[in-house]
């Protein structure tokens, strides 16, 4: 996309120059940290995406005191009121619930789900990848079997199916996300450690009789934790697209609790009289995940501004 | 050559062995667990006891794991907790229509996709570039089933145009003039979904492939550039295509279980759906397997295409490049 | 003098980049005649690639503009002709080999495949036919078995090997102008020799000129007639192989004569390494480009670019102090 500011070009400093940058060519030392943030934030779309995630965050944070109704009170004199009426800003719905409360109320649901299973996975994940990598052998050869049964069934029966079998309360749902996410930060984790562990320093570090455990967490998983990042971002996305399809399947969040996916499900039935209904809930959950996505891109190509690099305009005869 | 594919199917064998493992767990978990499938419902207490004795259910668990692998390999696969019905005869007929619905959208997907990403790749930024950047970032973050009701909203009920939903409609011949308008629809979402990915895929693979030196060198050849595309090129790229292709394969089969649902398309997926919501475990399990054995059995023909595709593959083998 | 096969002038090549456009490639020229060596040497990043991709016209394909000058082949200006047209002349009058011997193959393309294609591209020759010439070129740059090797894919051969299928596919349409992009920078010494000589008695053979890219000044003792040292995308020295090699006057030239083991070293000192590195081309210093890594810089040589100074028969310098002649006995003196 043309607006994104694609990093330094190939032939500034000394990728052309070839080498490494001589003392007296070092420039003003700053954190990589501090170049990737500067380096997001001249990226447009991942600046947007903040802020709309922050705008829903503090929705959700606040919902208690901007919701003007309880989303759970029916009003069956109130019910299907149009949009704009009055103090129904968005209507309401067939039982004369509060559209624009109820949509309030869910974001908290979403962003909860979203932002814990992202977490969740990603301890088990690392977990799990820093095992395999680092001991290799039958431990390894053992997760990776079960990083395969897990990409050979589809994860959306799989979540339905245990569901299904435990029984759908919030704190379930979101271990049972974490539970059939883990396997891309296992992957990547394992592949890092795998590079990792015939360094130079790592060997090191076994010599100097460092302890498995200081030499996984200090020296290892550090190295890994930009790809992880990235990861785990972009998980924050699947897992709220996840909450919101088992919510509109009726396999997630169970009422009077509501979400976007459970009132998704509710306006298809009533899509003949208010087809506006289903637009809501849908849009919200486009732009959160969309913003979140942003960000996760942004981030990417911040940390790892070489492969974003828009490479050199290309034509074909002069 | 041989042993490579002695050894997938070796490692395919293993992975479906261990699906079926973490099924039987997960019944075994399951509150009422493989009683509750297997036993006539009411039945008395003496009554139920003789029959979970004549039915093995009282032996110890992995005898028990035995007799049901052996059942599922005869084509047992239990029966309905409700009616009693052999869970085979439910299940085969809607395998049928989701194969319909996923193999059409796959399809346009695929004929669209990669031709679109391989232009694309050879004019970066341009404006089709732009319109497929974002279909892919509205495709990844919209929910399918969303998208599907908006569509039916426009379609069916506004303007008329097309069934609401169903494969056919009721009353009618079922022939293909019957089900092609009630394919539109669900075909449309699900072709938007992997259009998102797939032509994302298809240009990257294909960029990273045109910055390589034998394409500068079929160049130096003097080689006119359509055919440095075509036939240097793509091949090239097809190969990290192909492993997504294989890898996709679980969201083929499960993701239709959201537009099925939307769509009241009598497939697998909303069969699924509709057979948690009724707690029938016996069908669960038999439709996690079915779909286990379709994915392992693609990846494995996905890994063949791949040993046909890249000559490399029968020294140095997947595992090792794809890590 | 007759007219020369190839020549090169002021051609200067530029790339987009934030900043603006970066010169990578400044008022090059140079002749090459046909049955000679041409050698253009100097460190990774001062733009001999960049050159040699502009004479195949490639450089377009990489992001990279002619910005001025002229590249005369037989008379025709290159810069002038159209992709279309290049094709025609690519691997047929021009050929080039890169490199990275195993990364310049197709690995999904058996290597007498890729050589026949050249063949059926440029001379209306059947398959059949275009593979019995690939064998036949392979047996010519010593492949040995090579109807057996000619059915096997790149991955199976070792570099030098696959070094030899580049060139006999470079070869196979017998160019007049071959360019070739460090070719044995990838290799082993020994393979490098080999290819070395193998690069002599083809071009003997084929009465062709040979553009050859360098950063090893050994290699082009070996091979050169003529050599053009560059820096930051200028020439700094040319020369005929003894002008250069006895008599260097640029401090760069001597910088990268005393980097070679052997020359001028006694045993036991540290191999000479010209300190710091090329600069970007975004951040070009004033004055002569060499002047911050040059042990000899005055004021002069921070403030203004040194003019061409030609010392005689065709030995010419871009450097201030070669205006003096004792300049240069102190050069030699002093380091």
């Amino acid at each position: 996309m043309s607006g994104i500011p694609l990093g330094e070009s190939p032939l500034a400093g000394n990728s052309l120059g070839g080498g490494n940058p001589g003392p007296e060519s070092a420039p003003q030392v700053v954190s990589l940290g501090r170049m990737a943030w500067r380096r997001f934030l001249r990226n447009p779309f991942a600046v947007a995406g903040l802020i709309v995630l922050l705008f829903f965050v503090i929705a959700a944070l606040f919902a208690r005191f901007i919701a003007p109704f309880n989303p759970a009170r029916i009003d069956l004199l109130a019910a299907n009121l149009p949009l704009g009426s009055g103090a129904h800003i968005l209507g309401t719905d067939e039982l004369g619930r509060d559209i624009f409360s109820r949509l309030l109320y869910s974001s908290q649901v979403s962003l909860l789900v979203g932002f814990s299973v992202a977490f969740v996975s990603v301890f088990i994940g690392t977990l799990i990848g820093a095992v395999s990598g680092y001991f290799g052998g039958l431990i390894d050869t053992f997760f990776m079997r079960m990083v395969d049964v897990f990409n050979s069934v589809p994860l959306l029966f799989l979540n339905i199916l245990m569901l299904a079998i435990f029984g759908s309360s919030f704190v379930l749902l979101i271990c049972i996300l974490a539970f059939t996410s883990w396997m891309g930060v296992a992957r990547l984790v394992r592949g890092t450690f795998l590079q990792l562990r015939e360094t130079q320093y790592v060997e090191a570090a076994k010599a100097l009789g460092t302890s498995n455990w200081r030499i996984i967490t200090y020296h290892m998983i550090r190295n890994a934790t930009a790809p992880i990042i990235v990861n785990a971002t972009l998980m924050i996305g699947g897992a709220i697209l996840s909450e919101a399809a088992l919510s509109f399947l009726g396999l997630g969040i169970q009422p009077p609790q509501t979400s976007w996916g459970q009132m998704l499900s509710n306006a298809q039935q009533y899509m003949l009289t208010d087809p506006l209904q289903a637009v809501y809930p849908g849009l919200c959950i486009l732009v959160v995940v969309l913003a979140v996505n942003f960000i996760g891109d942004g981030i990417q190509s911040a940390i790892d501004p070489r492969r974003k690099v828009r490479r050199p305009r290309r034509r074909l005869g002069r | 050559m041989r042993e490579y594919f002695l050894r997938r199917l070796l490692q395919s064998l293993l992975v479906l062995f261990l699906v079926s493992l973490v099924t039987f767990a997960l019944i075994h978990s399951a509150p009422g667990g493989p009683v509750r499938i297997y036993l006539t419902p009411g039945l008395s207490q003496e009554a139920a006891k003789v029959q979970a004795h004549n039915l093995g259910l009282d032996q110890p668990i992995p005898i028990q794991y035995v007799r049901w692998l052996g059942d599922l390999l005869q084509g047992n696969f239990g029966y309905t907790f409700k009616n009693h019905i052999p869970v085979a005869k439910i299940l085969w007929p809607t395998v049928g229509n989701t194969l319909i619905l996923m193999g059409v959208a796959w399809f346009l997907s695929l004929i669209i996709a990669i031709p679109w990403g391989i232009y694309n790749s050879t004019r970066e930024y341009c404006l089709s570039d732009q319109t497929a950047a974002v279909i892919s970032y509205l495709g990844f973050a919209m929910p399918t089933f969303w998208f599907g009701i908006l569509l039916q909203e426009l379609f069916s009920l506004k303007l008329n145009w097309l069934p609401l939903s169903d494969m056919y409609t009721m009353g009618q011949a079922r022939n293909i003039l019957n089900l092609l308008p009630h394919l539109v629809l669900p075909v449309t979402v699900l072709t938007l979904g992997f259009l998102a990915a797939y032509v994302k895929y298809s240009r990257s693979s294909m960029l990273e492939v045109l910055f390589q030196d034998y394409i500068r060198t079929a160049r130096a050849k003097g080689m006119p550039e359509r055919r440095v595309v075509f036939r240097h090129a793509l091949r090239n790229a097809l190969i990290p295509i192909i492993t997504v292709l294989g890898l996709d394969l679980p969201i083929l089969v499960g993701g239709a279980a959201l537009t099925e649902s939307v769509f009241n398309w009598p497939g697998m997926g909303r069969l699924f759906v509709e057979m948690a919501m009724a707690r029938e475990y016996s069908v669960l399990m038999a439709i996690t397997l079915l779909t286990a054995v379709i994915v392992i059995l693609g990846n494995f023909l996905a890994d063949i295409l791949y040993a046909i595709v890249d000559p490399r593959v029968q020294l140095a083998g997947r595992g090792g490049r794809s890590v | 003098m007759k007219v020369p096969l190839l020549e090169i002038r002021d051609l200067s090549v530029g790339f987009q980049a934030e900043q603006g456009i970066l010169k990578a490639v400044d008022r090059v020229s140079l002749k090459m005649e046909e049955g000679k060596t041409f050698c253009l040497v100097g460190e990774s990043g001062s733009g001999k690639s960049v050159t040699s991709l502009s004479v195949m016209r490639l450089i377009d394909y990489d992001g990279g503009d002619i910005l001025s000058g002229e590249i005369f082949f037989h008379g025709e200006d290159l810069v002038r002709k159209s992709q279309e047209e290049m094709i025609k002349l690519r691997g047929y009058k021009l050929a080039m080999i890169f490199q990275e011997p195993m990364s310049a193959l197709n690995p999904v393309f058996t290597v007498g495949d890729q050589i026949a294609e050249a063949v059926m591209l440029h001379q209306n020759k059947g398959k059949k036919e275009a593979c019995q010439d690939a064998i036949e070129m392979l047996r010519l740059v010593g492949i040995p078995a090579p109807e057996v090797r000619a059915r096997q894919y790149p991955h199976e051969l070792s570099g030098g090997m696959c070094q030899r299928v580049v060139i006999a596919m470079a070869l196979v349409c017998k160019p007049e102008v071959l360019i070739a992009d460090e070719p044995t920078t990838a290799l082993d010494v020994t393979v490098q020799a080999q290819i070395l000589d193998l690069l002599r008695q083809l071009k003997a053979e084929l009465n062709m000129a040979i553009l050859l890219i360098t950063h090893d000044m050994g290699v082009a003792a070996e091979v050169a007639d003529q050599i053009t040292v560059m820096y930051a995308g200028v020439m700094v020295e040319e020369g005929t192989v003894e002008q250069v090699f006895s008599h260097p006057y640029h401090p760069y030239t001597l910088g990268l004569l005393k980097s070679i083991p052997g020359y001028e070293s006694k045993r036991g000192m540290d191999l000479y390494a010209i300190p710091g590195n090329i600069p970007s081309l975004a951040q070009l210093p004033q004055g002569c480009r060499f002047h911050p890594r040059c042990v000899l810089a005055q004021e002069k040589c921070r403030l203004e670019e040194p003019v061409p100074h030609d010392l005689g028969s065709g030995h010419m310098v871009k450097c201030w102090l070669s205006e003096s002649a004792e300049m240069s006995e102190s050069t030699a003196e002093k380091r």
